[in-house]
């Protein structure tokens, strides 16, 4: 068997178990990406040299008796908005091109000491800002199981790369839905943890108060080992809730969902929205009762009907200020020879930055504007406050929420990139979960007929991650763990 | 009919918070005079993905500062953004806050212009985070003329406290003692060193004139005074400036001008011309700052005493000068020297003459400071106590003090090395003392002798130049009575 194959839990226990050495495993998930790369560009950076000696260094240890960690030996890649010290971290934007961080960001440095060798940085929409990773200052990524296809994003690169078999796990972040749906485009899981639980230190900030670092993987499994050491508290992010670490994986035992509420939303069964996206919702419903669960139908007014439109002014509003320190002066690329101060500023920012973000700058600053930031920022806020409210109310009569990671499969590429309206009405399932803070995960559950990878989303109160796994456990026992992507054309 | 005009000022003053540590990260907030760019982190130099972690110890000198002046103290409070773009300022927003400030409503008593307590309204107090410093390269440092300018973030994400006033201030002088009450009070409790000169307190004043006709000038803000004398001059300036437009019927320009101490004139200010829009929003970053009751309480209970009530006390309990008074309680150290010595037993009125004439002159001649004073309360009260047995004349107490002071001995060491104990010089080595004195003095005994040393004013110069030249051994009874048997009366 291929090593690229495994997944993490696998390769943690053969490598502990010296079944094969972790220099093998990397080995063998490099030629896949070398292999597959030409044609899915998921990759910005693969650090392949790195990779090896990290590899070598852990084999050496492992044979002077050393435990190597829950991560020993597995491949890891990054998105590439998670700052790693000597190795460049882009955004996929022009600004950062030759950005090298001078320091590692609290996941990095949780994943190395847990003995997770990293294979590099994967693309993305530029600063996270997109649902297709066409916005990309350095390319589009393929979805690998339709090269004609958006990966989704803004973690597109992360979840192609797993759903390719470049790594068992890669790390994405979820702003809006930027991990939920490109797992569900390229039929592998990801999980947004609740808003809190992963560090934010490191991650080049899109929006603030909704940005969270969560994994890709191809199983449940996976998605519990790799909680288990990010989810710890960091005091150097204050927004990092001192919660004790969770045993992520003692929820994977669960056998069936009796007892469980499952609510299902109103607003979602009169949605116009794909049916193959619909189809792959009533198969999940279906297959959480037939394991005991009860299906409770509820409502989310505010969240699916105004959730959105208030997401997009609290993100471009906090975007506008978190992406204003790319000035040219201190680092990123800067022009040349400004004849002013002011010509440094415009110049830089406007060679910098590629359209969508300078759209939700634009769009952030307005909001914010003397005169306007009652009647939008201020207002938006509120609609956040009632959408809380609502998910609190929800879940006092459900365990969990399901629903679709998005309104469809994945697109063609180039199908929306000139609407951003329709690109941004694509992030209304997954946009209330990030306002609420709550977790979310996104599970493969089958493909359409013509192929494409079709997944649900499960979401569960603030720190329920285990209830998700639980759920994630019980159907991935039910429709198998993701595939990985072989072909090319369907 | 001549026009009168009402001056109108309000200040608002950014005080450097006395930490080891930056507001929001490790790196030391010693900027004076360290090397560029060394003091830097990636978060106080804003790299991409970093996040501010509060320093706790800034939110006490905050609070502390607060419950000193009055005010009150809001007990959950948020951070937030004040954005703007400028290379000093490496995130592109300040942290700040803007919309709910740590305190507020709080009070200053002055003197007011009729010599009258006067209270100026403190509006509230914030913190926040400073920015770095540019450095220009055209030789006299300034931005015109520069081909090339340097950013220095040693100071980026200093703690500032600012504190800002109501427009309650009415002249030149009241701005100038409310600052200098301010600038006692943060050195009283240890949140500042309060220093105009390093920057470490920075005073912004907006000044506008009322006109007797009822018209309003607009308001114009002056930056740039760099000491109390500065600020007071600046202010004055502006009355004349603004008082001769307004006079000639004229309109004031709303701006911020620029004090040029050298040439003692305001200038407009050609950066910041327009008005910014700083889009402020909640940090979201830092959660709510919340504090407790007990958290503010234990702080309040842990309250020095502070200047005006130290003054209250002072005149309350030892009968002393006004101007005596207003000098030992302007430093804290100063006050407690003071106090130990009366608890010590020093009379207050002895103690605070010595204090002031030689612990301050020695003080002054060295550059030293109270805390760093080799001499104890205890030990100069020694010494006071034989001056006030009359075992040293003040004349040789001064030299003993000056010998226990410079070579750090004890009061006997002292005693011994200057030879001066009181009575050492007396009988016939006096008697023939005495005589040399008349003898160089014919001219002044010839008139004593003529009686016409009408208030025995002669006779007690002599007395005075016996002792002088007895270097204080002598007792002066003994030499009174000497010159008695030399020129009866």
């Amino acid at each position: 068997m291929e090593l690229f194959r495994l997944s993490a839990t696998e390769v943690a226990f053969g490598v502990r178990d010296g079944r094969f050495s972790a220099e093998d495993v990397v080995r063998s998930c490099l030629s896949r990406i070398e292999s597959k790369e030409p044609e899915i560009h998921a990759m910005l950076t693969v650090t392949a040299e790195a990779a090896i000696a990290r590899a070598r260094e852990l084999d050496g240890r492992r044979s002077a008796g050393e435990d190597l960690g829950p991560l020993g030996g597995v491949p890891v890649i990054l998105k590439d908005n998670m700052c790693t010290a000597g190795v460049k971290t882009t955004c996929a934007s022009r600004i950062l091109e030759e950005w090298v961080p001078p320091y590692d960001a609290t996941v990095v440095r949780l994943l190395l000491k847990a003995g997770a060798v990293l294979l590099g940085k994967a693309n993305m929409d530029e600063f996270a800002m997109g649902g297709s990773t066409e916005n990309s200052a350095f390319g589009v990524t393929s979805n690998p199981w339709a090269l004609d296809r958006v990966p989704g994003g803004s973690s597109g690169g992360s979840a192609a790369a797993v759903a390719a078999g470049y790594a068992p796990i890669a790390l994405g972040s979820d702003t809006g839905g930027s991990i939920r749906q490109p797992a569900s485009f390229c039929g592998v899981y990801g999980l947004k943890p609740t808003y809190g639980r992963t560090s934010r230190y490191g991650l080049v900030a899109f929006a603030s108060s909704l940005d969270q670092i969560g994994p890709f993987a191809r199983t449940a499994e996976d998605v519990a080992l790799v909680m288990e050491v990010l989810g710890v508290h960091d005091p150097m992010d204050s927004t990092s809730q001192p919660v004790p670490p969770d045993d992520f994986s003692q929820a994977l035992s669960a056998r069936d969902l009796k007892g469980k509420r499952i609510g299902y939303l109103k607003e979602v069964a009169e949605y116009d929205y794909d049916d193959r996206m619909k189809n792959a919702l009533s198969k999940a419903m279906k297959a959480c009762e037939e394991a005991g669960a009860e299906m409770v139908e509820i409502s989310l007014g505010t969240a699916i009907d105004h959730g959105l439109a208030s997401y997009y002014i609290l993100a471009p509003a906090e975007a506008s200020s978190n992406l204003a320190r790319f000035d040219g002066v201190r680092y990123g690329s800067s022009s040349k020879d400004p004849e002013s101060l002011m010509e440094l500023y415009l110049k830089t920012r406007k060679d910098g930055f590629g359209d969508e973000v300078k759209r939700r700058i634009l769009t952030g600053t307005y909001v914010l504007s003397a005169g306007f930031y009652d009647a939008y920022y201020l207002k938006a806020q509120k609609v956040r406050k009632v959408i809380k409210q609502e998910f609190a109310k929800a879940f006092e009569k459900v365990d969990s929420i399901i629903l679709p990671p998005s309104p469809t499969p994945a697109f063609k590429v180039g199908e929306l990139i000139d609407d951003p309206i329709a690109m941004y009405m694509a992030d209304v399932f997954t946009i209330p979960v990030n306002m609420a803070g709550l977790p979310g995960i996104s599970i493969n559950v089958g493909f359409s007929e013509e192929g494409l990878p079709l997944g649900v989303q499960f979401i569960a109160p603030r720190w329920g991650e285990k209830e998700l796994l639980s759920t994630a456990a019980v159907m991935e026992s039910r429709f198998g763990g993701a595939k990985i992507a072989d072909g090319g054309d369907l | 009919m001549s026009l009168t005009f009402t001056t109108v000022i309000g200040l608002e003053i950014h005080v450097q918070l006395n930490t080891r540590t930056k507001l929001f990260c490790g790196c030391s907030t010693d900027y004076i005079g360290a090397t560029p760019n060394t003091n830097i982190c990636p978060l106080c130099t804003g790299q991409p993905g970093t996040l501010p972690v509060l320093n706790e110890r800034v939110v006490e000198l905050g609070v502390r500062a607060g419950l000193a002046l009055g005010c009150t103290i809001n007990r959950v409070t948020r951070f937030d953004r004040k954005n703007y773009f400028y290379p000093d300022l490496p995130k592109a927003y300040q942290i700040s806050e803007f919309y709910v400030p740590l305190a507020e409503k709080g009070e200053v008593t002055v003197t007011g212009d009729d010599g009258k307590p006067y209270k100026v309204g403190i509006t509230r107090l914030h913190l926040e985070e400073d920015a770095g410093k540019l450095v220009h390269g055209a030789s006299d440092g300034r931005i015109v003329g520069s081909t090339q300018s340097f950013v220095d973030y040693n100071r980026s994400s200093v703690p500032l406290a600012e504190i800002v006033s109501e427009p309650d201030i009415t002249s030149p002088r009241m701005a100038k003692e409310y600052v200098a009450t301010l600038r006692q009070m943060v050195r009283y409790l240890g949140v500042s060193d309060g220093d105009m000169e390093k920057g470490s307190m920075r005073v912004d004043a907006n000044i506008s004139l009322k006109v007797s006709d009822g018209r309003w000038g607009n308001r114009v803000e002056v930056k740039n005074m760099n000491s109390l004398r500065a600020l007071e001059r600046a202010l004055e300036f502006e009355i004349r400036r603004q008082g001769a437009i307004l006079s000639d019927g004229g309109e004031i320009h709303q701006e911020t001008r620029n004090w040029d101490d050298s040439a003692g004139e305001t200038s407009s200010s050609r950066s910041k011309e327009e008005s910014n829009d700083y889009r402020y929003f909640t940090e979201p970053d830092l959660p709510p700052l919340v504090l407790s009751d007990s958290y503010i309480e234990d702080i309040e209970r842990d309250l020095p005493e502070l200047p005006w009530e130290k003054k209250a006390r002072y005149e309350r309990d030892f009968d002393l000068p006004q101007d005596d008074i207003s000098v030992l309680t302007e430093q804290k150290d100063l006050a407690e020297y003071f106090e130990a010595c009366v608890k010590a037993g020093a009379s207050p009125a002895r103690a605070s003459n010595w204090i002031r004439t030689e612990v301050l002159r020695v003080l002054n001649e060295r550059g030293g400071h109270i805390s760093e004073f080799s001499l104890s309360p205890a030990a100069l009260v020694e010494l006071l106590r034989m001056v006030e047995g009359k075992k040293l004349s003040t004349t040789a107490a001064k030299e003993v003090f000056d010998a226990m002071v410079s070579r750090e001995i004890s009061l006997k060491e002292a005693i011994d090395a200057c030879g001066v104990t009181a009575g050492n010089l007396s009988g016939d080595g006096l008697a023939s003392l005495v005589q040399s004195v008349l003898e160089a003095n014919g001219d002044v005994v010839e008139v004593i002798r003529s009686c016409d040393d009408k208030k025995d004013k002669k006779r007690k110069f002599l007395q005075g130049q016996v002792m002088k030249e007895a270097r204080g051994q002598a007792d002066p009874r003994e030499v009174a009575k000497i010159l008695d048997i030399e020129l009866p009366r």
